[in-house]
């Protein structure tokens, strides 16, 4: 039986949260978003007290990272999670403002499943975001290897 | 070294010289006024000598003929008879001569009258005794003879032809002395005027070596000033360098900054459309719900009277917050392109640029046909440049003159080049609406455009365009009418070296 895949959402801007929590629900994904503003945060929800990331041993997550973060860069942590052993499989899908293509380049290098660039325009953000949930709704969260 | 020196020293050069020219000048103007005074004077010498020879001469003629008349009286001997009569006829050529060569000496003229004088006197006392001796009469010819001793003609003549001697000999010193001056003085003048012009080129040799050394001097001085002028360059050019990777730096900050709160407010104006939407459906339904029953549920309430114009009022107001929104958002993008053009690394590669030309030419052709324009391609010369800059470049430019022809007129647009001084001239003619001349350095303004507003855009693609032509080391500029069109002029290198100006964004 497969768990049902908790969101994390890292996103330093509150509008930009309210607006992604809201397509996404509109999309009908009803799994729960656990929202953060700033990286030291997020970072010691993922990895535990320890730095390990044993806590989410087994357990199916999806990350949702804006890159400009407030206190450290969203490449930083999508280098740790990729590079820790209980988080590697969780797919990670940034949502950033920046297009620059080496930037979107780098975050595929590192292990980034979907790179998406939030539009000013809000039709083709909210068409983005419910492909997203539609994305959630079909893939297979492997469960963290033991 | 100030000019003033300068000046100085060439002005002390220029007065040696021309001292040195008098000097040669003046030494021999003299030298050869002085040689022909010394012939002059030696010639008189000469000429005193010849006169004291002649005196001589005619003096010994004069005593041939009376030792000559002597013997023939005492022998009779017809030997003495023609000797003496060859001296006779002597005397007076000799005598004549004489008086030609002292014609110029008033002097020696008194005292030849008088020597004439003397020796016509014994001339006719020696024809007498011959006269005698010949007739037969020695002893009358010799009482003559006496007499004539006793006369003293004989003295007489030696006399003035001693004096004559002696004033020759006067002026034989003086003339001497003459010579011997002009000559002294020619050696002189000589002697000053080479030790003139031997000490005036010591003196432009020494000018000239310390004008030399001064020279060496300012050159090391040039020298040392350009090394540190590089040096000074390369600095000032690394602050620029580094103030415009600042500029770039801010331009994309600023705008990825700017666009995330952006995000927000068009995501939340369209939630607020939506909640509007909502609102006024309610207020629609509400207003015609029956008074106790429950509100009619339909899809599409038609609201009236001052319902309505609240939803218009409504709408209006966020239809100007998107516009605003979309307009802001594009703006922020072009700077975005802006700076990531900026940041692009150029490859310099061979390009044929009439092939590159053409191809704009034939992805226009679509909206070159719908504006009834012609675009003509000339002979372009080939460049070593970036081959999508370039691209970007000249499809601005063509794009623009296909935009901006004027209505009802068919459009010919021309692309020409030519090379100068290591430098491709491109020229992008055409023959539309052209743009006023207090406009013509606003149009490469970012953001900012000219004439009539009604096609579409943000005021960047030349803005871009010169950044562009900057960056591969060209320049460009516009000339234009209104009414009659533009040409758009873009001068890029040749050859251009990629490592000049990549560096600039490192």
């Amino acid at each position: 039986m497969t768990q049902p895949v908790t969101i994390i959402m890292i996103e330093d801007d509150e509008g930009h949260a309210r607006l992604i929590e809201r397509n996404i629900r509109r999309s009908g994904v009803n799994n729960e978003i656990i929202p953060f503003a700033n990286g030291t945060d997020a970072v010691r929800h993922l990895f535990g007290a320890d730095g390990s990331g044993l806590v989410h041993k087994g357990r199916a997550l999806l990350i949702l990272l804006d890159l400009n973060l407030p206190d450290m860069s969203g490449i930083d942590i999508l280098k740790q999670i990729k590079e820790n052993n209980h988080l590697k499989a969780s797919p990670v899908v940034v949502l950033t403002t920046t297009d620059d293509s080496q930037e979107i380049k780098r975050c595929y290098e590192l292990g980034c499943n979907v790179y998406i660039t939030k539009p000013v325009n809000y039709e083709n953000f909210a068409n983005a975001i419910r492909q997203l949930g539609l994305f959630f709704s079909v893939i297979q969260v492997p469960a963290a290897a033991s | 070294m100030t000019a003033d020196a300068h000046r100085r020293r060439a002005f002390w050069q220029i007065l040696l010289f021309t001292a040195g020219l008098l000097v040669l000048t003046w030494i021999s103007a003299g030298s050869v006024y002085l040689v022909n005074k010394a012939r002059q004077d030696s010639k008189w010498v000469i000429h005193t000598i010849e006169v004291e020879n002649q005196v001589n001469a005619l003096l010994l003629e004069i005593r041939r003929a009376e030792s000559s008349a002597r013997g023939y009286l005492l022998t009779l001997g017809p030997e003495f008879l023609s000797d003496h009569d060859a001296a006779m006829a002597t005397i007076p050529q000799a005598l004549d001569k004489l008086t030609r060569q002292i014609g110029d000496n008033p002097a020696q003229r008194a005292s030849i009258a008088k020597l004439r004088e003397a020796i016509q006197a014994r001339l006719e006392q020696f024809s007498r005794e011959m006269d005698l001796v010949k007739r037969g009469e020695p002893d009358s010819a010799a009482a003559l003879l006496r007499q004539a001793a006793a006369s003293n003609s004989t003295d007489a003549i030696r006399e003035v032809a001693a004096s004559m001697t002696a004033e020759e000999e006067r002026l034989l010193s003086l003339r001497s002395a003459n010579a011997d001056r002009s000559q002294t003085l020619a050696a002189s003048l000589t002697g000053i005027g080479s030790g003139l012009v031997v000490v005036l080129a010591l003196l432009s040799t020494w000018l000239v070596r310390r004008s030399a050394g001064v020279r060496d001097d300012a050159e090391a001085r040039l020298r040392d000033a350009n090394t540190n002028l590089e040096a000074t360059v390369d600095e000032r050019t690394a602050d620029l360098r580094e103030a415009n990777n600042e500029i770039q730096r801010f331009a994309y900050i600023v705008s990825h900054d700017l666009r995330s709160p952006l995000v927000n407010i068009m995501g939340f104006t369209s939630e607020l459309e939506e909640l509007g939407r909502d609102i006024f459906r309610r207020i629609g339904s509400l207003a015609r719900a029956p008074v106790d029953g429950p509100p009619v549920e339909s899809a599409d309430v038609v609201l009236d009277g001052a319902d309505k114009q609240l939803a218009e009022d409504f709408s209006e107001a966020l239809g100007f917050i998107k516009s605003s929104i979309g307009k802001m958002d594009r703006l922020i993008s072009a700077i975005l392109d802006l700076t990531r053009e900026g940041r692009r690394e150029f490859e310099p590669v061979r390009i044929d640029t009439r092939e590159l030309i053409e191809a704009i030419a034939a992805t226009v052709a679509h909206q070159a046909a719908e504006a009834r324009a012609e675009i003509r391609v000339g002979e372009l010369p080939d460049i070593v440049s970036d081959r999508l800059a370039l691209e970007q470049i000249f499809s601005n430019l063509i794009d623009n003159a296909i935009k901006y022809l004027k209505a009802g007129v068919p459009g010919a647009i021309t692309i020409r080049g030519r090379t100068k001084f290591g430098y491709a001239i491109f020229e992008v003619t055409d023959n539309g609406r052209g743009i006023d001349p207090k406009d013509h350095q606003r149009i490469f303004d970012l953001f900012r455009r000219a004439g009539t507003q009604d096609k579409p855009g943000q005021g960047i693609g030349l803005a871009h365009v010169r950044a562009l032509v900057r960056r591969l080391g060209g320049t460009m500029s516009v000339s234009s009418e209104l009414n009659v069109g533009s040409t758009f002029t873009v001068t890029l290198p040749i050859k251009w070296n990629a490592s000049n100006r990549n560096e600039e964004q490192r």
